[in-house]
């Protein structure tokens, strides 16, 4: 944020003004210790660790990367995987966002809402669908031969991840002028030529940007790999495995930072080298006029997709209501409510910590998130930039490395934290706080970035000081993504799994684990009951929190989900 | 010598169906000589753009035809069609040059490199472009952008060049230095054009015929100085300039002349529509600029001045008349005439020669 150099002199000043202000000084300073605690410190954990072997500092698990099959082969699939699903996600996604946005179809909104399925529920619930759909049990077991493995995992992270590549790029193609096409078609350009020569070329950085997030997304992905890998191994399964299961640390905290370098790239490239590629729209007012009277060999293969696409989404959300209701899975098909008391009287617990311990979170963070946002756009300090980063670091790091980092951290005490935090409820907090940050300070930034600066001195040239302004101005206008922010919190805290089940234990537990349990003893009805459970919640915390926002009449229409 | 070059013939377009449907354009006629460069004007929402829209091919028509040069253009998608549209907001390619914006077309028709250079380098000297070819659209202002936008349709060699309000992104003094160099590119291409705007001054200047439209249909075609002094109806007078609506009685009409009556007093104008007719009421049509302003004389319609503005080049009086209708006048040169105070009573001449009368229901 602050480009100007700051020289010895105006370091000095700064400190000078802070140390005029004691609560900023120290809530700086504990904000600090938080992030060094909670966000560097476990990563650093985890490189270090995979620089041991057998006690010693080494180089031999790296080295084992070349040559062992258990390194290579993870990260070989994971990638590959990654990429199979990315291209195909985005293929659909931009066919979705077409159609919506270039081609007269109908129902447009039913549509989106399909889309927007998959990304409030929990991550497996897809693969638990599949399952119930083509598994051995399923009812259409074998319509597409064994599902466990590379094509069940494809499939499934398609329909999980699809539509953030849509919501991705249907913002890109509504921000290209429709008038650009109408422009190329009256230089005598066919459709196709408009579509190779103008849409596709303007629509690219936006593509590469869509491919890229999935890849990450898939790159991470811990629950359906987890339920569907089978003998395809993937990079954040074999970590876990290797910690819970062989007690490795240093092969899965190895396995981790194997992970780690992919997404950094991708997530480097995404950020930077795009934002600078983006065509930013040069013309003034755009029209709303396009042409809509396309031909055919556009328009149905379009259709044809999106209506399949939606089709599968609905088969496999519906598969996981109608499955809730059996009494058991492809056997007895008997309706019964049998599944929710059993869930209910295994599950309760793991219900009720997570609801607990997300309700918990939910606020500190949007509070939290809020106040490193307005330190960071309107106050100088020194370290603004180390805190700008390593706050919106965990954005970037998957989830598995995360929680190997929580559980090398906090297994014994050290310096930075005397206590052992590991199987208390304050390291499942702190997880949940420290991974869902990033989204709420970038919300918080954006907002506070949007009011313009002559807004608040307007205020103070009318007679009110800088905390009545802070109070009436700045926080009304920030309420909006403050909300989102809770939303997001909330609902990524219900349904987090990749960095979670590495820091559950006995006394506090979550929800989603207990699903995965379920599938992993092969009870998937009731697994299904739990996920229709824990979607139900999240709508139901949704509408709340849209509820207040309407009630305080700020209108927040789009609500950020990351 | 001149010939319909462009036509419209009995065009429909209707948006929506059933209960939400919208007429657009309803079932126009429009001749457009070779040459020529012809303005269609109206209030937003009057269909002006979408009759261009429909010439350009971006619109089917719901009835009726297009023709350019003879020929029915209706069923030909617009990358077929022989026009070419310079666009309000100039929808350049952002992720061209300015080169390689203008050479669109010409690459799309595949011709020879050779000759796509020697005519966009012929276009870009013609518009005042020279130089900036490898400049990116958005390190250009905006008038360079619209010469762009300009310079890219007319490489194409069109039969008929399209404009959908191309200046009103551009300020004030850039707009009108702009419409006078597209009017005299236009005039030496020879290219026949279509121009939307909602800008009637622009309209004035630019055209060689108006085409007044509103609530989709045309209601007055006419050089500019014939819409101005003679409008068809009460839409135009009211749309086109300023001006005042008196209800007169006609006393007498002759070949040449009407006498009218108002309040008891006597005026005479120039014979115009040959539907007003003795003994009918009329509506006459006054501009502010036609009135003259003296002391109260014993044939002259009364009023009380109610208002006035000083401009510098002129002084704007709003005068009350007996019968509570409030007319604007304009005199133009204030240092050469008398003021007249507020609540002042005046008398008023009505300029016979600038006078134009329609009948009352138009």
């Amino acid at each position: 944020m602050s480009k100007y150099s700051t020289t010895r002199t105006q370091r000095i000043n700064d400190l000078k003004k802070l140390a005029k202000e004691p609560f900023l000084l120290i809530s700086i300073i504990v904000i600090f210790y938080l992030l060094i605690l909670f966000v560097i410190y476990p990563i650093f954990q985890v490189v270090k660790m995979s620089f041991f072997y057998d006690g010693k500092l080494s180089l031999k698990n790296y080295a084992d990367v070349l040559k062992q099959s258990y390194y290579i082969r993870p990260l070989f699939n994971s990638i590959i995987l990654g990429v199979l699903v990315a291209t195909i996600a985005t293929f659909i996604g931009f066919v979705f966002a077409y159609g919506v946005t270039r081609t007269p179809m109908k129902a447009k909104g039913l549509f989106r809402l399909i889309a927007t399925f998959p990304i409030v529920s929990p991550p497996f619930v897809v693969a638990l669908a599949c399952i119930l759909l083509f598994g051995r049990a399923g009812i259409f077991s074998g319509v597409l031969g064994n599902i466990y493995g590379l094509k069940g995992l494809t499939i499934v992270e398609v329909v999980a991840y699809a539509p953030m590549a849509f919501l991705t790029l249907i913002g890109v193609l509504q921000a290209i002028d429709p008038a650009l096409e109408e422009a190329a078609m009256d230089c005598g350009a066919s459709r196709i030529k408009v579509f190779t020569t103008i849409l596709l070329p303007l629509a690219t950085p936006g593509i590469v940007s869509a491919w890229l997030l999935v890849f990450i997304q898939s790159l991470a992905d811990f629950g359906n790999p987890m339920i569907l890998s089978g003998d395809f191994t993937v990079l954040s399964v074999q970590a876990y495995l290797q910690i819970t299961g062989m007690f490795d640390l240093a092969r899965g905290s190895t396995l981790a930072i194997l992970l780690l370098i992919p997404t950094v790239v991708a997530f480097y490239l995404q950020k930077h080298i795009l934002a600078k590629k983006s065509y930013v729209t040069v013309t003034g007012k755009p029209t709303s006029a396009t042409i809509k009277n396309l031909e055919w060999y556009i328009k149905y293969p379009v259709y044809a997709l999106c209506i399949f696409f939606a089709i599968v989404v609905i088969a496999f959300y519906g598969m996981v209501v109608w499955g809730s209701f059996q009494t058991i899975w492809g056997v007895d098909s008997t309706l019964t409510l049998k599944n929710y008391t059993t869930m209910w009287r295994v599950g309760k617990n793991y219900i009720l910590d997570s609801l607990y311990l997300s309700a918990i979170v939910t606020p500190i963070t949007g509070i939290l998130s809020m106040f490193i946002a307005y330190l960071i756009s309107r106050k100088q300090f020194f370290g603004k930039n180390a805190m700008e980063f390593s706050s919106m670091l965990t954005f970037a790091v998957p989830g598995t490395v995360v929680g190997i980092g929580y559980i090398l951290a906090f297994n014994t005490p050290s310096f930075l934290m005397p206590v052992t935090l590991t199987g208390t409820s304050v390291i499942i907090m702190a997880l949940l706080i420290f991974r869902r940050i990033p989204v709420g300070i970038r919300n918080g930034i954006a907002a506070l970035e949007q009011i313009d600066p002559s807004i608040e001195e307007a205020s103070i040239d009318l007679g009110a000081d800088s905390s009545m302004t802070f109070r009436k101005i700045t926080l009304p206008m920030i309420t909006p993504a403050f909300f989102a922010g809770l939303v997001n919190c909330f609902v990524k805290s219900m349904t987090s799994i990749s960095a979670i089940i590495f820091v559950v234990s006995g006394r506090w537990n979550f929800i989603t684990v207990a699903i995965l349990g379920f599938v992993d003893n092969s009870r998937y009805a009731q697994a299904a009951a739990m996920s229709l459970l824990l979607i139900a919640i999240v709508l139901i915390a949704m509408g709340v929190i849209k509820l207040i926002t309407d009630r305080l009449g700020k209108g927040m229409q789009t609500i950020l989900i990351e | 010598m001149k010939k319909a070059y462009l036509e419209l013939k009995n065009l429909t377009k209707i948006f929506g169906n059933g209960a939400d449907q919208v007429i657009a354009v309803d079932n126009i006629d429009l001749q457009v000589n070779e040459g020529d460069l012809v303005t269609l004007l109206g209030p937003s929402g009057c269909g002006k753009t979408t009759t261009l829209r429909m010439i350009a091919g971006f619109h089917t028509p719901s009835s009726g035809d297009v023709l350019i040069d003879g020929a029915n253009v209706n069923t030909m998608p617009p990358n077929k069609r022989p026009t070419a549209m310079v666009f309000q907001n100039y929808a350049l390619f952002p992720h061209m040059t300015v080169f390689e914006n203008i050479s669109y077309g010409l690459r799309i028709r595949k011709e020879p490199t050779d000759v796509i250079k020697e005519k966009v380098d012929t276009i870009m000297g013609l518009i005042g472009l020279e130089g900036l070819g490898d400049r990116q659209p958005r390190q250009l202002s905006g008038g360079q952008q619209q010469r762009v936008s300009l310079a890219r349709a007319l490489v194409m060699e069109p039969k008929v060049l399209l404009f959908d309000e191309p200046l009103s992104n551009l300020d004030a003094k850039l707009r009108v230095s702009t419409r006078l160099e597209i009017r005299k590119l236009q005039q030496r291409v020879g290219i026949t054009s279509v121009y939307v705007t909602h800008d009637q001054e622009e309209a004035m200047t630019l055209s060689d015929y108006v085409v007044i439209m509103d609530q989709g249909l045309i209601q007055q075609i006419g050089t500019p100085s014939e819409i101005y002094s003679h409008p068809a109806n009460r839409f135009v007078a009211g749309f086109i300039g300023k001006a005042n609506f008196l209800t007169v009685n006609v006393e007498k009409v002759t070949k040449e002349e009407l006498t009218l009556s108002y309040a008891g007093k006597t005026i005479t104008a120039p014979v115009w529509d040959e539907r007003v007719v003795k003994g009918d009421e009329a509506l006459l049509v006054v501009r502010p600029e036609s009135i003259i302003l003296s002391e109260v004389k014993e044939d002259l319609v009364r009023g009380v001045v109610t208002n006035s503005v000083y401009f510098g080049s002129q002084m704007l009086y709003e005068v009350e008349l007996e019968d509570s209708t409030t007319l604007q006048i304009e005199l133009a040169d204030p240092q050469d005439h008398v003021i007249f105070d507020h609540g002042q009573q005046v008398g008023l001449t009505f300029k016979s020669r600038s006078l134009h009368v329609l009948p009352m229901e138009s």
